[in-house]
């Protein structure tokens, strides 16, 4: 009877715990599903391919037609025609109304043939060149002479829609005198060149040197208490707040790069400083693949006369890549999504053609920007959080499989 | 017959403890010997003395004299690289590297500096005749040797050494992780290789002893009760507690 009723008592603990463990896990599922949700739904809309090879800034260009191609045509409507597309036929050339913020109207297509084939670009005085002609520009202004011979204006900033416009074209124009048109702008291409760089930078220089300081740790230092004390340092580092990093750069590396000829916050400054925030986690990762290498394949080495050094850079180093690898992947994780220790080091100028030593901003960084304007911008910062998840995805995938592959051609 | 290695008053502690107590032995060339006893008793604590594997092993200290062709084992200025190229190990488990069957066997000869493929194959295909391993591997040699089976892993463990072209070969337990027909094929291998080696194994298995060794040390906490030649060990043990270890009365 005793037995039994101990019996109940331990079942109803039992399921308390089990409840707890299967409660918490649930939670952190949801709040992560409730996440990507949220993330997914505010930027996928704005996820377009325009959106990776775009610049972010808007340029403005003053252009022309070329004289002898700059008169009125007869051209076939194209087969494939948006319904809210308009198409001028005496042009050839397709206009579409956009609102994506602000109202504009944007030229998305030219037939064989149109006039707009022969543009030329007249924004810089004495120095025409020609223009060429992309989807997607939009067209601000728009100065003509008309069929009585007087010139006249149209265009978005006279409150036309596209409609409009192409009535004008179709009914009223005879010669183009000048356009400005828009580019559209927006994109992360500047940002994602930027990325990239400051990966290079950072892994080019923290992988080496991290990864020698964990043989010598693991594997040359003597197993004493400057070792030990060494290690725990070591660790600590990686609760060290990024921005410390970032102060850290900007105060003791900017010197550095300033004998490369830097004269604000650069990439240069951004890689280096985040290559010293990486060493931790490499150091802590390539120890912990060493570790693991059995101390069986150590003496099968000496005992063939190798040296120590053979021994760790001809055997050891080889058997702990995959872990070296999974450091890897973890410190590429780290520089996507960092951005403290960035904003100081490398500036929160949004830059569409950086340059080792000048100002750009990291996909992370681009965020924060977008954010930090009078009008936070959040779908595009949801945008860019999805591409930034999606690579990292990618990335954890690719690293799987490429560990993998090591581990079965030699197990 | 000169003899390889001479063991004079050898004691070995780990920090405080003592491990090997006094031992005097001479080992002889192109002989087999086999070291037994319990578990325990540091015969292979004394086999890694030979090739000073022990120096790896931190508060490892040891006092007496080995002598190996005459030389003082731990002299100050032996160069510990050239004697392991001298006395070569095979261990107790197979260990492999993680690197293709060539590659395993061709290491230690490229530690050496040796880098011509022409030489390194004749030094590898040499080798696995040797080990009477070519036959099973000539057809993938640049497969990874973790896919051999046990006992040839093992095989291709002593064909390594014997890549080295040592004059001792060390064996620790060399055959305990493996099964019967393994291990009847290992030492039948340790048998041919006695015309070229010498060879000191470590075994658990007083009948391995007795079938390959010429001669047998019987080891028991950390001293050598008895040493002679293999058929009076077994036959006609001098000692009680020999007699009582072959005959199975404890260990």
């Amino acid at each position: 009877m005793i037995q039994r009723q101990r019996n109940k008592k331990r079942r109803w603990s039992d399921y308390i715990c089990n409840g707890m463990t299967y409660g918490a896990s649930a939670i952190s599922a949801i709040v992560l599903a409730a996440i990507l949700f949220f993330v997914f739904i505010k930027g996928a809309s704005s996820i377009r391919w325009d959106l990776f090879v775009q610049d972010y800034w808007p340029s403005n260009y003053s252009i022309t037609i070329e004289t002898d191609k700059n008169k009125v045509g007869e051209f076939e409507v194209p087969t494939s025609l948006d319904e809210d597309a308009y198409f001028s036929k005496k042009w050839g050339i397709v206009l579409k109304d956009e609102k994506d913020g602000e109202e504009s109207v944007v030229m998305t297509q030219i037939v064989p043939d149109s006039p707009f084939h022969y543009l030329l670009d007249q924004s810089v005085k004495n120095n025409i060149s020609s223009f060429q002609w992309k989807e997607g520009l939009m067209l601000e202004k728009l100065d003509y002479v008309d069929k009585q011979g007087n010139t006249s204006m149209a265009g978005s900033l006279f409150m036309q829609n596209a409609e409009d416009i192409v009535k004008v074209l179709d009914e009223d124009v005879t010669q183009i005198t000048s356009m400005y048109v828009k580019t559209k702008g927006g994109g992360i291409r500047g940002s994602i060149i930027s990325t990239f760089y400051l990966l290079g930078i950072s892994l080019l220089f923290a992988l080496p040197i991290g990864v020698s300081a964990a043989l010598y740790l693991h594997e040359y230092a003597r197993k004493n208490k400057v070792c030990s004390w060494l290690r725990s340092m070591i660790e600590m580092l990686t609760g060290v707040p990024s921005i410390l990093y970032g102060l850290m750069g900007v105060s003791v590396l900017f010197p550095v790069t300033q004998m490369f000829g830097a004269t604000t916050t650069n990439l240069l400054l951004g890689g280096l400083t985040l290559a010293i925030l990486l060493l931790p986690t490499i150091i802590r990762s390539t120890e912990e693949a060493l570790r693991v290498i059995p101390q069986s394949l150590r003496d099968g080495s000496l005992s063939l006369g190798a040296t120590s050094s053979q021994t760790i850079f001809k055997v050891v180093l080889p058997c702990a890549i995959p872990g070296i690898l999974t450091g890897v992947l973890l410190s590429i994780g780290r520089v996507i999504g960092e951005s403290a220790a960035l904003i100081y080091t490398i500036g929160t100028f949004i830059n569409d053609s950086p340059g080792l030593l000048t100002q750009g901003t990291s996909l992370a960084v681009h965020i924060w920007s977008m954010m930090n304007m009078e009008q936070p911008n959040f779908e595009m910062a949801a945008a860019i959080s999805l591409i930034i998840l999606a690579f990292v995805c990618l990335l954890n995938i690719s690293m799987k499989i490429l560990s993998k592959y090591w581990y079965r051609k030699w197990n | 017959m000169e003899p390889i290695f001479q063991v004079e008053h050898l004691s070995l502690y780990y920090g405080e403890k003592q491990v090997l107590k006094d031992l005097n032995i001479e080992i002889k060339k192109n002989k087999i010997t086999a070291l037994i006893g319990p578990s325990g008793c540091g015969k292979s604590t004394f086999l890694r003395c030979l090739n000073r594997m022990n120096d790896l092993i931190e508060n490892c200290r040891i006092e007496g004299n080995i002598y190996f062709e005459q030389d003082d084992l731990y002299h100050a200025k032996r160069d510990v690289v050239e004697l392991r190229t001298k006395v070569g190990m095979v261990f107790q488990k197979p260990n492999p590297f993680p690197m293709s069957i060539f590659d395993n066997i061709a290491y230690g000869p490229r530690c050496q500096g040796i880098k011509k493929k022409q030489v390194l194959m004749e030094i590898v295909e040499q080798a696995l005749k040797k080990a009477a391993l070519w036959d099973e591997v000539k057809d993938r040699l640049q497969d990874s040797a973790m896919g051999l089976s046990g006992g040839q892993q093992q095989r291709l463990c002593i064909a390594r050494a014997i890549a080295m072209e040592p004059e001792v070969i060390l064996m620790d337990e060399p055959t305990s992780a493996l099964d019967p027909i393994a291990t009847a094929k290992i030492e039948e291998l340790i048998e041919q290789l006695k015309k070229s080696y010498t060879i000191i194994i470590v075994t658990h298995s007083m009948q391995q002893a007795s079938r390959v060794s010429d001669e047998t040390a019987f080891f028991l906490l950390g001293e050598i009760v008895e040493f002679d030649a293999t058929s009076n060990i077994f036959q006609h043990p001098k000692d009680k507690r020999t007699e009582d270890y072959i005959t199975g009365r404890f260990g």
